[in-house]
């Protein structure tokens, strides 16, 4: 596939309302829907959530992007939604999707990490991009 | 063809799921299959036999016959679409002559999913979003019926993009139509499932909200759309930023004609945009009255000129070192036999978005020329002009006109312009500035320090004058305002351009203003704007004060 990758990051606002079984209940679907048509649409990347915030990672030929991201937008589980950056790269991060619950609250932590081992999230991807760091200062700033 | 095999074919006719009639000249259906008779909810093929067809969907259903009576008119072969209720599944209806006068019917149920993709076939789709258009709307407008509780569940909601213009100008009409696309699905995703989405053209788009409860539903969805339209867009690998303004009509909401729906949802669209953009607004009762009040203002506007409604006022200007008279600024003044004396704050911002400056414009540069030249002395006259005034490319000649007929001197026409005249195509303007000024004639800056009061404004043209605001003047004793009056001054003797000050009121304003090296000034404590006629009296007047002082001086 020769088309010209974008990279896509975005920062949000929770929106999903409730207790934590709520929420967890929404994050899985998100997942599963996620895992379902991302590769279709030939994304990759990774979320990462608390219950503050959601910050995101997209990358994929441009046309995919603007679709996925379109969907995104009218979603109400979040608002507020920030572009941080959206630019054309070279070459794919990650291999494929996956989630990440990223906050102080160790309860929290204990209760979401499931979906981080499910997922396959690795930070260490994030790691190598300098946003990344901004992307977790923003998370713990809203939960 | 023998018996045999028209005996088949119309076996074939018969069986066939897709609806066949012959009807005649007249419209009266000779005969139909039993398909065509279910599609119109025909009990039998006797039943309509003998009977004309546009009576009967007249009869049956809540839609339009136009159409179809209008195709069955005419004798060429047409292509149309029925729908028979609102929300039914339009028909495809081909309509082909067979011999003399007998016209022969094929129906077809279209798919509403099909509906997007059989663009060209009927004229109520926008090519380009594939929604619904302004011809769909008023169609669904025309047949709406209300059936129970939905009496009071219609209402339409107008939504127009803030900056779409600016998408357009910047990144191009591809991705102005990409915007498009994506602003339709946007819409379509905020409105409830049986709402009617159409775009009217440009960046205009409505959504009919029929169910729920009116108005409570409607502002939840223009809320929706609203939030969904300032969220971030992503085209052509850039991120694009627009807005929403959205007016709402619904009926027995201040609406009570469903024909009016349209027009008071405009109205509201008109307000929502004045009040700030990003917003929504509910047409209500008292728009239609403001509506219908600039109008009137519109049209007594349009004959004031032919009336001879304007005249001009001349408020004195002094020279500060020796309080002797330096000229005039022109002011506008409409007096209508109706509205008694109308402000030019009230009706100048309206004369610029109807057009109508030019021509004000023109007359009070001519007026005030010619008017000028009936003084005894060789005083300045300023005349305001309107950033508008600069954007047809004709001042440049007007000025030179208006000298030449009226045989003014250039060096006594002063234009004030505001820095509005170079925020808008500043290379244009400038142009056009230097080539007024080549004329001999001033140019100065009004209402300095209000507004932006860019720098580099000043820097980009040698003004005659700056014309320090009266906001400043009359905090003159406020030691901010004070410091300001200062800046501007020293600016101006830096930049080697007079300063005058106007609203000057008191005699502690004006020492102040002459302390602190303001060459002139122009308000109530000098002279209220005078009448031409009044001038001669008015400059004999000072000739004798000054008369009077110098021979106390002696």
């Amino acid at each position: 596939m020769n088309e010209p990758l974008y990279k896509l990051v975005y920062i949000s606002r929770n929106e999903i309302k409730g207790d934590d079984a709520t929420i967890l209940h929404e994050i899985e679907q998100i997942l599963a829907s996620s895992r379902r048509k991302n590769p279709i649409a030939n994304i990759s990347g990774a979320l990462m959530f608390n219950a503050g915030c959601f910050a995101q990672v997209l990358e994929g030929p441009h046309d995919d992007i603007q679709n996925s991201f379109e969907r995104i937008q009218c979603d109400p589980r979040h608002s507020h939604v920030v572009v941080l950056s959206f630019e054309p790269t070279s070459r794919r991060e990650f291999s494929n999707w996956s989630m990440a619950y990223l906050g102080a609250d160790s309860t929290a932590s204990a209760k979401f990490g499931g979906i981080m081992h499910e997922s396959g999230f690795d930070a260490e991807l994030l790691k190598a991009d300098r946003i990344f760091d901004l992307l977790k200062e923003h998370l713990l700033e809203a939960e | 063809m023998s018996n045999e095999v028209t005996e088949i074919f119309g076996n074939c006719v018969q069986l066939s799921s897709i609806g066949f009639a012959v009807i005649t000249e007249d419209g009266v259906v000779t005969c139909a299959n039993s398909t065509f008779c279910e599609m119109l909810t025909i009990s039998a093929t006797e039943a309509i036999v003998g009977r004309s067809l546009v009576e009967h969907v007249a009869l049956h259903f809540h839609s339009t016959i136009a159409d179809l009576s209008q195709a069955l008119k005419c004798p060429d072969a047409a292509n149309i679409q029925l729908r028979l209720e609102r929300d039914s599944e339009p028909l495809a209806l081909q309509i082909a002559s067979v011999d003399s006068g007998r016209r022969m019917l094929v129906a077809a149920k279209l798919p509403k999913s099909a509906e997007s993709t059989s663009l060209n076939i009927f004229s109520h789709r926008d090519p380009l979003t594939g929604l619904g258009n302004r011809a769909l709307l008023d169609e669904i407008i025309a047949v709406w019926q209300p059936r129970g509780s939905e009496a009071s569940s219609l209402a339409l909601i107008m939504v127009d993009l803030d900056r779409f213009k600016q998408v357009n100008d910047t990144l191009g009409h591809g991705a102005g139509d990409t915007l498009l696309k994506l602003v339709a699905k946007r819409i379509k995703s905020a409105s409830r499932e049986n709402d009617t989405v159409v775009r009217m053209g440009g960046d205009e788009f409505v959504v009919l909200h029929t169910i729920g409860l009116q108005p409570i539903g409607a502002e939840s969805v223009a809320k929706r759309i609203i939030e969904l339209m300032s969220r971030s867009f992503l085209i052509d690998g850039q991120q694009v930023n627009i807005g929403a303004s959205v007016g709402i009509a619904a009926l027995n909401f201040g609406t009570d004609n469903i024909t009016d729906l349209l027009k008071h949802a405009d109205l509201a669209l008109y307000e929502a945009k004045a009040a700030g953009r990003g917003t929504f607004m509910f047409f209500e009762p008292a728009l239609a009255m403001r509506a219908v009040e600039r109008r009137n203002l519109e049209v007594d506007l349009r004959r004031a000129l032919g009336l001879k409604e304007f005249i001009l006022m001349y408020q004195p200007q002094v020279n500060m070192t020796d309080g002797a008279l330096q000229g005039f600024e022109a002011l506008i003044r409409w007096q209508n036999p109706a509205r008694g004396f109308v402000s030019p704050s009230d009706f100048i911002p309206l004369a610029e978005e109807m057009g109508e400056i030019h021509a004000i414009g023109e007359w009070t540069l001519r007026t005030a020329c010619k008017e000028a030249m009936s003084w005894d002395g060789n005083f300045s006259v300023a005349v305001n002009v309107s950033p508008i005034q600069f954007e047809n490319g004709r001042i440049v000649d007007i000025v030179r006109n208006v000298l030449a007929s009226t045989g003014l001197s250039p060096e006594r026409l002063e234009l004030e312009i505001t820095e509005g005249v170079l925020m808008k195509n500043f290379d244009n303007a400038l142009k056009q500035l230097w080539a007024i000024k080549s004329l001999g004639v001033g140019i100065a800056m009004d209402d300095f320090g209000t507004g932006y009061s860019s720098l580099s404004y000043l820097n980009s043209f040698p003004f005659s004058k700056i014309k320090i605001d009266q906001s400043f003047v009359r905090g003159e004793n406020s030691p901010k305002s004070r410091a300001l009056v200062q800046a501007i001054i020293s600016l101006g003797e830096n930049l080697e351009m007079k300063t005058i000050a106007e609203g000057v009121e008191t005699k502690e304003q004006y020492d102040q203003l002459a302390a602190g090296g303001c060459l002139a000034a122009q308000g109530y404590l000098i002279s209220r704007p005078i009448p031409t006629m009044a001038i001669a009296d008015f400059i004999s007047n000072l000739r004798n004060q000054a008369t009077l002082k110098s021979d106390k001086n002696e």
